[in-house]
């Protein structure tokens, strides 16, 4: 078990959680000790892109699917009723429509005949890299397969491989969005950190992010992207929410012709590492109940 | 009528803004209908300035409430969920937990004291309204809700009712990001998806997985470069790459603070009109140009 679990997240897709994330990751690692770094955006992963070099050891997620033994099934059509999900239906003899599928277990245990078992099927897969000379940093990556849906069995499959290593700090680069697969990064983490950017559209999804992470109960702070001066706009926000500003990038085409490339901020702008710097303490002091200064 | 989605796979990388453009530049000369597939963070609708819009609360499959005066805590629902929903917060007391309950019913067959009941949920709304540049269909989905899919394919269904009452020419769907259930619910039978995408190696990866799913789907895809200049080096990859996938790269979008910043600032003054004479702007002229003539829609300007 982590120490520490810190999901980096927003509504709004090219905030730069992964610019933060990826960064945050290094700085955690040289100063922190070992941090695991989770990429929980299975369906557009990214992080992996920034440490290009190292060991990396990929495993198959596997979700157990209904399947319907043919010669056994009389057709009642029970399982299709019990089905929540409308993934049965009945052509001759029951089928399962897989992508519906969640896997719930109801039509097995309805089925009278014992015709419904659950197979396991790939959806996606796992990856653990260990970045080279980087001692204290391990990256594990949720993949979502193409064409797959499953994007939350991915996602929990990648923090518990996480969950294996002592870490002082694991790291959730979570997925956009306030849906199922948001709600699989975030839940049980001990601390939420919002990148948001000031944006008619960047506010909009800031409020649903603070919402949902009201919903989850977890502590929250905001860190502005492409700040512009003087602009007012996300701290009038987090004002109203009583969420604390815990850092502010201002915009510069250096950031985003790095991160174009591949490149680690903290590795080539000592301003942009001494932004990031206080963040995990503030994180954990967020969490320790104390009052983090906006 | 012909529809178009606009992904991206990674997020941020301009597909709102495109969408809004190509809305107004099409409402000059045929009818146009949007729908916000994005129903996780719908942006469109505060682009282009939506009034008197008609929402209906979307019901979701349902949650499962244990009756704490009937439950004889046996714990069985606890042991048959898949979903890690039933909590204990005290010895002897089951509770669910609504946002991991999927509303699959098994606690419900299983319970000896028949005390669990399935309650309908809410879990979000699907809208129809009129904006800047015609009809537009959109949604929300509630902060932590699952099924988004299910409400993408309401707000696309919406959409197309509305273009069908129009008589529009072109149904236009701003896609949600990723690959998953929404972007599949929103690519379903759709003539062409614009992959908008940027010189990033994130943009990169994220639009070779986009196509892959729409090219599963048949569906042809497109490609926009979007903030071009910001990148060369990551530029020349992407043209290399769409070369090699054999992706057609409609047009090179120069990276503009303005062009955005117009249809931000749009969303809060109804009089403003966006500058056209920005590069940017001619660059996604180019787009609607090729598009028209792809789908060979009534423009007299890609006649031209």
């Amino acid at each position: 078990m982590a120490e520490f679990t810190l999901a980096i997240a927003s509504g709004k897709g090219g905030t730069g959680k992964t610019l933060i994330s990826t960064n945050l990751g290094v700085l955690s690692a040289e100063e922190d000790g070992l941090t695991v770094l989770v990429d929980c955006d299975a369906e557009a992963p990214n992080d992996h892109l920034f440490f290009p070099q190292g060991p990396r050891k990929a495993h198959p997620v596997q979700v157990p699917i209904a399947q319907v033994e043919a010669a056994r099934c009389t057709a009642c059509g029970l399982c299709r009723d019990a089905c929540a999900f409308g993934a049965i239906r009945m052509l001759g003899k029951a089928r399962v429509f897989e992508e519906l599928c969640h896997p719930c277990g109801v039509c097995v245990a309805v089925c009278p005949t014992g015709a419904i078992r659950e197979i396991p099927q790939r959806v996606g897969e796992i990856e653990i890299l260990r970045p080279a000379g980087r001692e204290h940093l391990i990256l594990v990556t949720s993949r979502l397969d193409i064409g797959q849906v499953k994007t939350p069995n991915v996602i929990q499959a990648a923090r518990s491989t996480a969950g294996q290593f002592p870490a002082r700090m694991v790291l959730l680069d979570s997925p956009p969005g306030v849906a199922c697969a948001a709600v699989a990064s975030l839940r049980g983490a001990d601390a939420l950190l919002l990148v948001t950017e000031p944006t008619a559209f960047g506010l909009h999804d800031l409020e649903l992010s603070l919402q949902l992470g009201r919903n989850l109960d977890v502590p929250m702070a905001v860190l502005v992207n492409r700040d512009v001066p003087g602009d007012t706009s996300v701290e009038t926000l987090c004002r109203r929410w009583e969420v604390p500003i815990v850092a502010r990038i201002p915009f510069s085409r250096k950031v985003a012709e790095t991160y174009a490339r591949g490149g680690l901020m903290v590795e080539e702008s000592p301003e942009f590492r001494e932004l990031l710097r206080p963040i995990p303490s503030l994180m954990r002091g967020l969490r320790a109940g104390k009052v983090v200064q906006a | 009528m012909k529809s178009v989605a606009i992904a991206s796979g990674k997020g941020g990388t301009g597909k709102t803004t495109l969408t809004a453009v190509l809305a107004w530049m099409a409402s000059r000369e045929l009818e146009v209908t949007l729908a916000d597939a994005d129903v996780e963070a719908s942006n469109l609708p505060l682009a282009l300035q939506v009034h008197s819009p008609t929402c209906t609360a979307f019901q979701g499959g349902g949650k499962a409430r244990i009756s704490e005066a009937d439950c004889s805590s046996c714990g069985l629902c606890q042991e048959v969920c898949r979903f890690e929903a039933v909590l204990t917060p005290r010895p002897g007391v089951f509770r669910v937990d609504s946002l991991s309950c999927e509303g699959c019913g098994h606690c419900v067959r299983i319970c000896p004291a028949g005390a669990i009941e399935m309650l309908p949920t809410c879990i979000g709304e699907a809208c129809q309204g009129q904006c800047r540049t015609g009809p537009i269909a959109f949604g929300q989905l509630g902060p932590g809700q699952d099924l988004s899919g299910r409400l993408v394919t309401e707000v696309r269904r919406l959409g197309l009712e509305a273009a069908q009452e129009k008589g529009s020419d072109l149904l236009l769907i701003d896609g949600p990001p990723g690959t998953g259930c929404p972007l599949i619910a929103a690519l379903a039978s759709t003539d062409l998806v614009l992959a908008v995408t940027e010189p990033t190696l994130s943009g990169v990866h994220d639009l070779d997985r986009l196509a892959q799913v729409a090219t599963r789907f048949r569906i042809p895809v497109r490609v926009v470069l979007n903030k071009a200049d910001l990148a060369p080096e990551g530029a020349r990859r992407l043209r290399e790459t769409c070369q090699v996938q054999g992706l057609p790269v409609w047009a090179e979008i120069p990276y503009d603070p303005v062009f955005a910043g117009t249809l931000q600032a749009m969303s809060t003054d109804p009089q403003l009109q966006p500058r056209t004479d920005s590069a940017a702007w001619i660059a996604a002229g180019e787009v609607w140009k090729a598009l028209a003539r792809e789908l060979d829609l009534p423009s007299p300007l890609a006649a031209r």
